[in-house]
Parts: structure tokens; sequence; C-alpha cells
């Protein structure tokens, strides 16, 4: 209750202007970086970065256009990204955008070890104003979606403030960020891309609540809102659901439990799910179709891969789910068996028992955790829901199971799951798992000459006929359900053409806020 | 002679009817959830939201789980929750209590103590204290146990001052019994009936305190049944019209913490001089 009274003073607030003067725009669709808006610490991996261009942009068909740079070409040895740029970009402060500008943003990004992964950037140099190359150390095909979310930012006034004081040559400029508050942008009047349609936006952040109940006053035009909420739009706003890539799965400890520890000293390894005829059994007998409906209201598909869909997906390696008697087979045949009658089976003395993490302020997570549970149950799995902290769960998620969501609009993300290199780096490979033959085809699948011609080697990452990440490989995850991301909009407000939206509800739809339009007087 | 006139008069007849409401409610709510197949409180994607109707009588919530079950469990976990860190509470207020007739420093120690845990903000401490032990149950336990003790100490402070002061217990000191022996036989005796009536003032609080943190979400994890986190989900279902998510586990709450309220309130007043005539 305490929870919706500043909501309802900022809709107060935000109502009256917004009648009076030209038209500003209200978003409450979350998303607030907890660091600020820098995009070498990682702003704008998801969305648009607002403030800043990017050399290439994705287009609502996820094909590569132009935004900073007119023209690029990759070298004959896929080393080397040679780009011109083009020469009316400025920066919102009044200065033009070089080549150095964007030399100093890639070079500083990468060795700040922010979000934005650019271990594989050797030197970015210009060549003259408007020309950089990017030297890789080596070839990486999926570099190219980097070149679609670092932002520039302004070699001469790049400094310690810049997270909370940003410049940059995107479409937006920053008028006041109170934080756990609100954003206020309005137009950059620098920017190259043409003209927006409103005078400000405004971005409320705080309680899923809390935005809904601007809506209701009318005093937002577009709300992230949760699957239960996703049909009830109130009036004078619709309905609007986009399909993701935004998935959810659980992701096994893949080693034995020998006693080893992460730098930070949590465990490793787990003897339950380090049987492949667990992980697979898991597969086998998750009923998805009734995830979606227990935890997604219907709103999403379910999961077989980490990309379904993508043109990098294998759906050959995946293995009928929902099917709780070959799942029992499976646990019988590898020595899994109920001996003490107590409805969860043993092997050798080991009880076929994990936890299963889930962040405790996330719904969704939490019901696919309970729900995930009550089925393992049925074919003598315990699979204790245990709900926590984001520390906590970095504490855990070696050494038991997690529900994690990925997604993005590249394939490098299938690299970062799946590589032994990753293991227990970030959320990646929390499961430490390492296969010699995926390591190979990950590796030769960067090392691709192009996007098509990489494709195939994604493919057979999965599996490849005998081997694969896959469920019918080594099953290093149980993915599960793939979300819709549900929005009220206002039924004035054109958002055009949208894209399959990455993980992350809420950020993702302003990728082309700049072209949004309001069409009622 | 009506129930009301004959409380009114009798302060001990009063207790008692509280305590037998209070201690009725106590055991359909322990009964009830034992006597639950585990099943009652499972999710079904079929069953969710429901208003209440014949099968759910409280209706379900967004995950499908039976609000009538998922209360009556959330009540006993409450129940539970409370005994126990109002039985922590009590037992720190008794060793305080007793620490203060050993001696003047000691007096002092506590005296100090107990007032500089009566001036920090009840909540804020709670809240600090239910983060620091990690959240969770336990979080909940020591966090209550931690911050109730103050005035039922300085209740028994004084009332443990007064004996100390006797006669007979001067007899006892002159006949060479240690401070434990006088502590064992004199005070603890003669200090009963304010130790259970402060403890029966505590449970309430504490009741309402778990509910609280873990409405935050610093209390019990979100999937297990406990009123804090019921009521927690029900801001997000009242958004979609499901008032009947909020409402049993809200009133339950009510109902109980108010029993042992007027129960506590009922015995404190068999003890104060002034007992039944207020």
């Amino acid at each position: 209750m305490i929870r919706s009274l500043p909501a309802l003073a900022l809709a107060l607030s935000l109502a009256v202007p917004s009648q009076a003067d030209a038209r500003a725009l209200v978003l409450a669709i979350g998303g607030e970086p907890d660091g600020g808006f820098d995009p070498i610490m990682g702003w704008g991996h998801y969305g648009s970065p607002l403030f800043q261009s990017t050399l290439l942009r994705y287009d609502a068909k996820l094909e590569l256009i132009g935004d900073l740079a007119t023209n690029w070409e990759l070298s004959e040895d896929r080393l080397v990204w040679r780009l011109s740029l083009r020469d009316d970009a400025v920066f919102s402060d009044g200065r033009p955008l070089t080549a150095e500008d964007v030399v100093f943003t890639y070079n500083t990004a990468r060795t700040a070890g922010g979000l934005a992964d650019l271990r594989v950037l050797r030197e970015a140099r210009a060549i003259d104003a408007t020309t950089v190359e990017l030297a890789l150390t080596e070839p990486r095909i999926t570099f190219a979606a980097r070149l679609a979310t670092l932002g520039i930012v302004p070699a001469g006034s790049y400094g310690a403030e810049y997270a909370r004081h940003p410049v940059g040559s995107g479409p937006f400029r920053m008028v006041e960020w109170r934080e756990g508050e609100q954003l206020v942008v309005e137009p950059n009047p620098h920017w190259h891309g043409g003209e927006i349609a409103f005078e400000r936006v405004s971005f409320v952040f705080g309680s899923e609540e809390a935005g809904q109940a601007l809506a209701r006053t009318g005093a937002a035009d577009l709300v992230a809102v949760p699957p239960s909420m996703a049909d009830r739009a109130p009036p004078g706003m619709e309905d609007l659901h986009v399909d993701s890539v935004d998935n959810r799965g659980l992701a096994f400890p893949m080693l034995p439990s020998t006693g080893r520890t992460t730098d930070a000293g949590a465990a490793i390894g787990n003897d339950v799910t380090a049987d492949r005829a667990i992980r697979v059994a898991v597969n086998q007998a998750l009923d998805r179709d009734a995830l979606v409906a227990l935890a997604l209201d219907g709103h999403g598909r379910p999961a077989m891969g980490p990309a379904d869909g993508l043109p990098w997906d294998n759906p050959e390696a995946a293995i009928p789910g929902n099917d709780p008697a070959a799942a029992m087979d499976t646990l019988d045949a590898a020595g899994w068996t109920d001996e003490d009658g107590d409805g969860i089976r043993e092997k050798d003395g080991l009880r076929a028992a994990f936890q299963l993490l889930y962040p405790a302020s996330d719904s969704t997570r939490q019901a696919l955790a309970l729900g995930a549970s009550e089925q393992l149950r049925g074919i003598g799995i315990d699979a204790r829901p245990t709900g926590g902290s984001w520390d906590e769960i970095g504490a855990l998620m070696h050494s038991q199971v997690v529900v994690l969501g990925w997604g993005a609009h590249d394939p490098s993300e299938i690299y970062f799951l799946h590589h032994g290199n990753y293991s227990g780096v970030d959320y990646y490979n929390t499961g430490h798992y390492a296969n010699p033959a995926v390591d190979a085809h990950l590796e030769a699948a960067e090392a691709a000459s192009g996007v098509d011609a990489s494709l195939a080697r994604w493919k057979a990452a999965a599996w490849d006929g005998e081997t694969g990440f896959g469920p019918r490989g080594d099953a290093a995850w149980a993915w599960m359900v793939n979300l819709e991301h549900s929005y009220w909009v206002s039924e004035c407000l054109d958002l055009g053409a949208l894209q399959v939206h990455p993980h992350g509800h809420g950020f993702p739809i302003t990728h082309d806020l700049a072209s949004w339009r309001w069409t009622c007087e | 002679m009506n129930g009301v006139a004959a409380s009114r008069r009798s302060p001990r007849r009063r207790a008692a009817l509280q305590g037998g409401v209070a201690l009725v409610l106590l055991g359909a709510v322990l009964a009830g959830s034992a006597l639950l197949p585990e099943s009652a409180q499972t999710v079904d994607a079929v069953a969710r939201a429901l208003p209440p109707q014949p099968g759910h009588i409280l209706g379900t919530d967004l995950l499908g789980r039976d609000i009538a079950a998922r209360t009556l469990a959330a009540l006993a976990q409450s129940l539970q929750v409370g005994l126990l860190a109002a039985g922590c509470s009590t037992m720190v207020a008794v060793l305080l209590g007793l620490a203060a007739t050993f001696g003047r420093a000691a007096d002092h120690v506590v005296g100090a103590l107990t007032e500089l845990a009566l001036g920090l903000p009840h909540f804020v401490l709670l809240i600090m204290i239910a983060f620091a032990a990690g959240g969770g149950t336990t979080g909940v336990i020591v966090a209550v146990a931690l911050t109730h003790w103050p005035r039922l100490a300085r209740v028994l402070r004084h009332e443990a001052q007064g004996i100390a002061a006797s006669d007979y217990v001067a007899i006892s000191r002159a006949l060479g019994r240690s401070r434990g022996w006088i502590a064992r036989h004199h005070l603890v005796p003669h200090l009963v009936p304010q130790i259970v009536a402060g403890f029966i003032v505590i449970f309430p609080h504490a009741i309402l305190h778990e509910a609280g943190l873990s409405f935050i979400g610093l209390g019990i994890e979100p999937h297990l049944p406990s009123v804090g986190v019921m009521l927690a989900d029900s801001l997000r279902e009242i958004m979609a019209g499901n008032w009947w998510v909020g409402a049993a586990p809200g009133l339950g709450l009510m109902l109980v913490a108010l029993a042992f309220e007027r129960f506590g309130e009922a015995l404190r007043r068999t003890t104060s001089p002034a007992g039944g005539v207020a």
C-alpha cells in the first residue's frame, strides 16, 4: 500500500504538464541501470543506448545497418574490421564525433572489463578522421554484434562522472536522473538521425505495481506488465505482446563434487546432476506447456534449446519432453531406484535431490521453479525450490541447479554458455561444462568465413551426431520456456515495427524510440 | 449474569475466557495445517486465480494454490515462528531481569541496556538484525528475539529488585545461600505470572513482525506459506482484481494477533493492582 502512494503522487505531477505542454512521453518499463549510462560498463547492451550512437545497429528484422558507420568491411583473414564514419555526427555538447572517439571507446572498453565483452579486440586505430580499423586477436564472427551494442563516448570529456552525466551523439540527451525514481531525457538537437516527435521522454522506475497505477491514471503511455496482467489493459491502452528469444532454463552443475571451490569460495560440483541420466531425465520429464500456462499465463512457448527458432538453433539436439515414463526408464537404467519407498530415488546411497535456486524477487522464475519441482517429484527427483538474492545464488550456483535466463540477437551467447573457457565466468557457464568436441565446434563457428558459414558449426556444437551440449548429448541445460514480453501501450502511440526482443523485459522495446510517433491530436 | 458482566467483575474469569479463545484458535490452526494433505498447497496450472467456490472455499492464487490450505499453513508457520521468537525474547528478558539483582553495577548495565533498546526505532532495528542474520526463518526469530525483550525486562527488573530487598531473601543470604540459589528458589517462582503475561503480550507482536519482515522480502522464502509472503503476493493480484488472495491471510493474521493481544491484556490485569477496575 505504502509503495503505491509515491506512484500516485508522481502520477498526478506527471498528468498535469502532459496535457498543457507539447507532448511528453512517459514510459514505465523498468531497466534502470545500476551503474549509470556508461556504454563501456555495459549500458545499452539491450535496447537503445538513448544518449550514444553505435557504429552499426539492428533494424526491426535484425539485420545490421549503419548508424555512425556508412561503410564497413571485414578483411580476408577476418581479423580486421575497417569502418568509414559519417562526418556529420556531433556530440550533444556540440563537438564533432571523429575516429579518435571511436578508437578511444573501443580501446577503453577492451581493458575496462565491463559487460561489453571485447577480449578478442587486439586494438582499435584511426586511419584518418573518418576511418577506423578494429583488429582482432582471432577471427570472431559474432564481433559484428558488438559493433551494434557499444555506444561511442567522447574521448575529450569521458571520465569518472560520465555514467551519471552521459554525453553522446545519440538521439537524446539527459535532463535529469533521480535514481530509483525517474530519468528524463529530451531530443538531442545535434542528432544526425532526424526529427523526434516528443518534447521529452520520462522513464519512471519503481515496482511493477507503481507502473500499472500510473497507467490506470492515464499518466503513463507505455508500461511493461507481468504475464498475469497482460490482457488487462485499462481504457485508452492496448495490450501488446512482443515475441522474444528471452528464455528460462535450468543450468546443471556438470562436475562431481570433489571439494573444489571457486576463487570466491563457492563450492563446485554436484554428484547428483553430474550424472547425465539425471539431466536427461529432467529434460524428458518437464511438461513445458504446463510451465508456460502456470508461470506465463500462456504468454510464451516451450523452450527446447538456448536459441529456439534462431538460425543457429539445432532442433536435432532436443529430445521430447512431457514423457515421465521415458524419464523413469532413463533413471531405472542408470541405477536410480527408490529403495526406501519415500518417493525419491537413490543410487548407491545418494538421494536424487538438489536445490532449485531462483531469485526471490522474480515471481516468474519462482513459478517456474515450483512447477518444475513438482513435475520432477513425479519421477522421483527431489528438486527443492530455494529462493534467495543474487548474492546467495552466486554462492550456490556452481553446486546446485539454478533457474537462469538468456537470449540474444547473436550466437555469441551460445559460446559463452558452453565453452570450457567460460567455466565460472559471471553467470555464463555456471555448471563448469567442458567438452573438447563442443569447444572445437564453437571455436570453428567463431572462425567461420561468414555468418552463414558459421551456422552449421553452431548447430554441430549443440549436436553433431555423436556429442553436443544439447539434451541429446551432454544435456548441460534443461530449457523450459521462451517468454513473450507484454506491455500496455497507449492507443495513440505508434511504435513502428518491433524487433523480436532479446533477454530483458522492458528496455529492449526502446530500440527504435526515436522513430515513435503520436497519432492523436 | 451474562459473560461480559462477569468478565468485567472478575479479571481472572475474563483472562480465562480470552485464553480459551486464543488457545482454541491456536489449536485449530495447528491441527488444521497438520491434517492438510501436502497436495493442498501444490501449484496447479488449471486452477489458477479462481474466486471462492466449492472445492476452493477461499479461492486460489495465481499459481493455482488453494488459499484456504495455504492460509492455514501460513498461520501455523507464523504461530511456530512467533512462539519460538517470543520464547527467546522472554528468556532474554528473564536473564537480564535476574542479572539486575546481582549487584549495583549489573543493575546499572541492565538498566542502561534496556533504556537504550527502548530508545531505538523498533522496526528499523528489526530490519537491520534480520538482514544481518541473513534473512529467512532464522533471521526473523533472531530479530524478534533481540528486539522485544526491553519492556518485559524492565518490569522483571523492578519486580526482582523488590523481592531481592524482602526479609526472607535477606535471611536466605544470611544463611549463606548463593545468588544462583536465591534466584532459583525465591525470584523465579515469584516472577512466573509476569513472565507468562509478558510472553503472551510479546507473542502477537512476534507474529505481526514475522509477517512484516516476510512482506518486505527479508523473512521467509517467497514460495513457502507465510502470511507476509501471501500479503506481498496479494498486492500484485489485487491489481488484477483478485481480492480473495489477500483477504484470508489478512483476516486470519488479524484474528490470531487480536486474540492473543486480548488474552495478554486480560492476563496483565489479573496481576496489576488496579485489576478489573479499569
